[in-house]
């Protein structure tokens, strides 16, 4: 084991801390989990019905299954989330109650999810946090805080500098940083949900790299994701789960895509995207000319026409979002110009934006999106509210009744009822009721920002349809960093590197490996931005 | 990975009814705690007192009740809407006292009539509200130290303004070198608005003024809430600031508006105590903030509201109103009344919090 080394055993042996991974390590490699007829159920619904799942040590299970599909009850019933569950859970033959989370900790079982901000301090600085509860002394000696957190960052083959406060981590580092700590807390089964949506290629290999040395030190994984290429590149075994069931269970040299979606969804799916543009595009609707902002967009010029939808392919931080956020007034430009329908605008708020007819699906859905705590009917009338009044601004509520009733009608929102609050809904109708709210109003630029992060199949599929259901009368803008998805939806493709628009190209050029050149800033850039021209001219 | 989206159950199951999420599903008693556990609460606190005292429930004090809630009810409501666009007002009970003692100190000290000196002092009252809102929105500084800091300058505006005297009929005026004694008055006029009543006949004495302006106050707060385009984007302001700003709402002018109404109600309030009074008593305001807030997160518990909401802060205010009334007439001393309250306000605020809280949990 790695953990016998040297150096950390006379770091340990200095700080008086008894690993409790030396009980264990006997039976490190030989521990198998064996759930069987895991179930839970909520007052009318079933969740999870019967689920059988073996984890075993060095073998990376993935988990897949649309929203709803009982991913993430199952994964709470493994971290001891639920009080009472159906089914029992034993460990080499051993009956385990995983009734609270210390429970499910001490067998050793722990989860890295999505939004690790909440489970980390920000104020305190790296080692602080990995050794969070673990520091055994009253009075803290630094050296040896940080010497030791040194020691079981460099297990997981991680260079993260301990003096640093969490808060001034990217995401990534923030997620290296609780697979550390969940590491050095003797962890047998470390789970994966959702790991990979908001990081770059390289770090998602950089993930991989670290499941792996994890894989070869005899930690049993469970992945969780909706990118089933990934699925592919990690896992060993896949087990498809629908309605709380298991339907199919196989070994990864089985994979095969269309097997896996069908499975998940119960019906075969064809084809996700919509139909390209048929017609070719109408007037220019939109004219962008070299926005500016500080050290995150350098000169964007760009065109945007009547029925068309305009992709915008680049790495996470390449100032996809900034570009969008910018052009809606969501942050302010240091200079450029907005030609909306030929004549110029003076974009310095969002509010200016959507009387202008500009409309933004933003990145962070609950965060900036939807209001969670509100009926559907209060978000879809949210923007336009002035069309729902009468006398004294006094609210008509038939007629917001009316729009919102026929607004989750045409979304295909379950529920279809829109006086359900929206914290109730599943990511893919959370979205539609974010793309909902701007139905009332008389669009000339949708701006679509990773619109389909963490939504399954299904509603990925709704989401595309209505994207170019929208580009029939507006210009579409639609960001994302799934350059394949940037391929399927979109009629023209804007590639971003660095805050500069480096490449553009035509349905014809669509190319997945030129793209990602472009984009990882590999090729040389087909558009040079007028500061950069400026700046080849001096030297 | 949302965790609640997993629970959805048009998602497992297609023929539950869609209007009835996982959480909805309580239990039928807690469900009654939530929702009307305060209203109950009440009913009891009143049963309770009628049998302390036969004349409790009589008509005359019951309006004698809610003429000392009405003026802790109109600074509530104010509270009440700076708290529903995600900010804290905690200067209202400062500015109370400030219009204590600008509405009667123009009357008495500088002469001006009373209808005037009305009007003067609800103008200052706004300019409190937009400074607050200047401190909060354009110089960023978080709103509850922004109004704390409004707090004492209202407080040290409202000594400077007499140079620390009470305000009265026939005081030495405090500017004037010789310090002659005032010839104004607090008019008989001006003393109605908080002592006056209408409608009386017989036995029955009428139903206070300050009552008819609380509940005037309360139902258009209400309206304006729930019934209008602003009130709505009053909660969206406080549900979600960002996601707001990003459709479009003007989210500044929101919450500048409500500051400057949470500094006008606690004018209106201070000019009811004035003419109540009908003298300028030194900071006579300061009681009602903690009252205020407290009516405030008692709201939070009528109906299993659990957000800000004006009837619910009326309820809150009518029920503190009512606590200090029995207790006093109870003879309850007063040094055990602000306890009594504190333990009220954790009981009221449990019950809406855990209850609900506990049966989310699934």
């Amino acid at each position: 084991m790695h953990r016998s080394s040297p150096h950390a055993k006379v770091v340990r042996r200095q700080l008086n801390i008894t690993p409790i991974i030396y009980r264990y390590q006997g039976n490190l490699l030989q521990s198998t989990l064996q759930a069987v007829g895991l179930g839970k159920r909520f007052p009318g619904v079933v969740a999870l019905d019967d689920v059988t799942i073996t984890l075993q040590p060095g073998h990376v299970l993935a988990l897949v299954g649309a929203n709803g599909a009982g991913k993430s009850t199952l994964i709470k019933i493994l971290t001891g989330y639920y009080d009472h569950y159906d089914g029992t859970i034993e460990i080499d033959g051993r009956h385990v109650a995983l009734h609270d989370p210390s429970a499910a900790r001490r067998a050793g079982i722990q989860a890295v999810y999505q939004e690790v901000d909440t489970v980390l301090i920000p104020y305190l600085t790296v080692s602080e946090n990995l050794l969070l509860g673990q520091y055994a002394h009253a009075l803290v000696s630094w050296r040896a805080l940080h010497a030791q957190a040194q020691a079981e960052l460099a297990r997981v083959g991680l260079q993260l500098d301990g003096h640093r406060r969490v808060e001034d981590l990217v995401l990534h580092e923030k997620q290296m940083l609780v697979i550390a700590r969940a590491v050095s807390q003797d962890v047998r089964y470390l789970i994966f949900d959702e790991p990979t949506t908001s990081l770059s290629l390289h770090e998602v290999e950089r993930l991989f790299d670290i499941i792996r040395t994890l894989k070869a030190q005899g930690v049993g994984i469970v992945y969780i994701s909706h990118r089933l290429m990934e699925v592919a590149a990690i896992a060993d075994d896949i087990m498809v789960l629908r309605n709380g069931r298991k339907v199919a269970h196989f070994p990864v040299a089985d994979f095969d895509v269309g097997r896996i979606s069908e499975a998940m969804l119960g019906t075969a799916i064809t084809n996700v995207y919509p139909p390209k543009r048929e017609q070719a595009p109408g007037e220019v609707i939109l004219k962008v000319e070299h926005l500016t902002r500080a050290r995150k967009l350098h000169g964007v010029s760009f065109l945007a026409r009547q029925g068309e939808i305009v992709g915008v392919a680049g790495l996470v931080g390449a100032g996809k979002t900034e570009l969008l956020r910018a052009l809606f007034g969501a942050d302010p430009v240091d200079h450029g110009k907005i030609y909306l329908d030929g004549k110029m605008v003076k974009i310095t708020s969002p509010q200016r934006a959507v009387t202008h007819g500009i409309f933004l699906i933003p990145e962070e859905r609950r965060a900036q999106g939807v209001l969670v705590d509100e009926k559907m009917r209060k978000n879809i009338s949210l923007p336009f509210l002035g069309q729902f009044t009468w006398a004294f601004d006094l609210l008509h509520r038939r007629r917001e009744d009316i729009h919102a009733t026929a607004t989750v009608e045409m979304l295909a929102v379950t529920p279809n009822d829109p006086e359900v609050e929206v914290r109730n809904l599943s990511g893919g109708n959370q979205q539609k009721v974010v793309i909902g709210k701007w139905l009332a109003g008389n669009a000339r630029v949708m701006l679509f920002d990773e619109a389909t992060q963490g939504i399954d199949v299904k509603a990925k599929q709704d989401v595309y349809r209505i994207v170019r259901d929208l580009a029939q009368k507006a210009a579409v803008i639609y960001a994302s960093s799934d350059i394949d998805e940037v391929i399927g939806v979109a009629d023209r493709i804007i590639v971003m590197h660095d805050g500069r628009i480096v490449a553009e190209l035509d349905s014809a050029q669509f190319d997945r490996n030129l793209i990602l050149e472009y984009a990882t800033g590999s090729r040389t850039p087909m558009i040079q931005t007028v500061e950069d021209t400026k700046h080849a001219e001096k030297n | 990975m949302a965790d609640v989206s997993q629970l959805q159950p048009t998602q497992t199951n297609t023929n539950l009814p869609p209007t009835l999420p996982p959480g909805a599903r309580r239990s039928v008693i807690v469900e009654f705690i939530v929702r009307y556990g305060m209203l109950v609460a009440i009913a009891l606190l009143m049963v309770f007192f009628s049998t302390q005292n036969e004349r409790f429930l009589e008509i005359n004090n019951l309006f004698l009740i809610a003429r000392a809630a009405s003026i802790l009810t109109i600074v509530a409501i104010g509270v009440t809407l700076s708290v529903t666009v995600d900010g804290f007002d905690v200067s209202v009970g400062a500015v109370t006292g400030l219009s204590v003692l600008l509405s009667t100190s123009l009357m008495v000290i500088w002469n001006v009539d009373w209808g005037v000196a009305i009007l003067i002092t609800l103008g200052a009252g706004l300019i409190v509200g937009l400074i607050n809102a200047f401190f909060i929105i354009k110089l960023r500084i978080p709103d509850l130290l922004a109004t704390l800091g409004m707090l004492y300058l209202a407080q040290g505006f409202q000594l400077m303004l007499t140079q620390g005297e009470a305000v009265f009929r026939g005081m030495y005026n405090p500017w004037s070198p010789e310090r002659v004694q005032t010839t104004g008055e607090i008019t008989v006029a001006f003393k109605q608005i908080g002592q006056g009543f209408v409608g009386a006949t017989g036995e029955f004495n009428g139903i206070p003024i300050p009552v008819i302006l609380m509940l005037f106050i309360a139902i258009s707060a209400h309206i304006f809430l729930q019934y209008t385009r602003w009130g709505r984007m009053f909660y969206a302001v406080g549900g979600n600031r960002e996601a707001a700003r990003l459709s479009g709402i003007p989210v500044n002018r929101v919450r500048m508006f409500a500051y400057m109404l949470s500094a006008l109600l606690a004018t209106i309030a201070g000019i009811v105590l004035a003419s109540r009074i009908g003298t300028g008593a030194i900071r006579s305001g300061d009681p009602y903030l903690l009252d205020a807030v407290a009516a405030t997160f008692f709201g939070f518990a009528v109906l299993g509201a659990r957000r800000p909401n004006v009837f619910g802060t009326v309820i809150g205010a009518l029920f503190v109103g009512i606590l200090l009334n029995g207790l006093t007439q109870m003879d309850v001393q007063w040094f055990f009344q602000d306890f009594i309250k504190g333990f009220v306000l954790i009981a009221s605020l449990a019950m809406s919090f855990f209850l609900v809280k506990r049966n989310q949990g699934g």
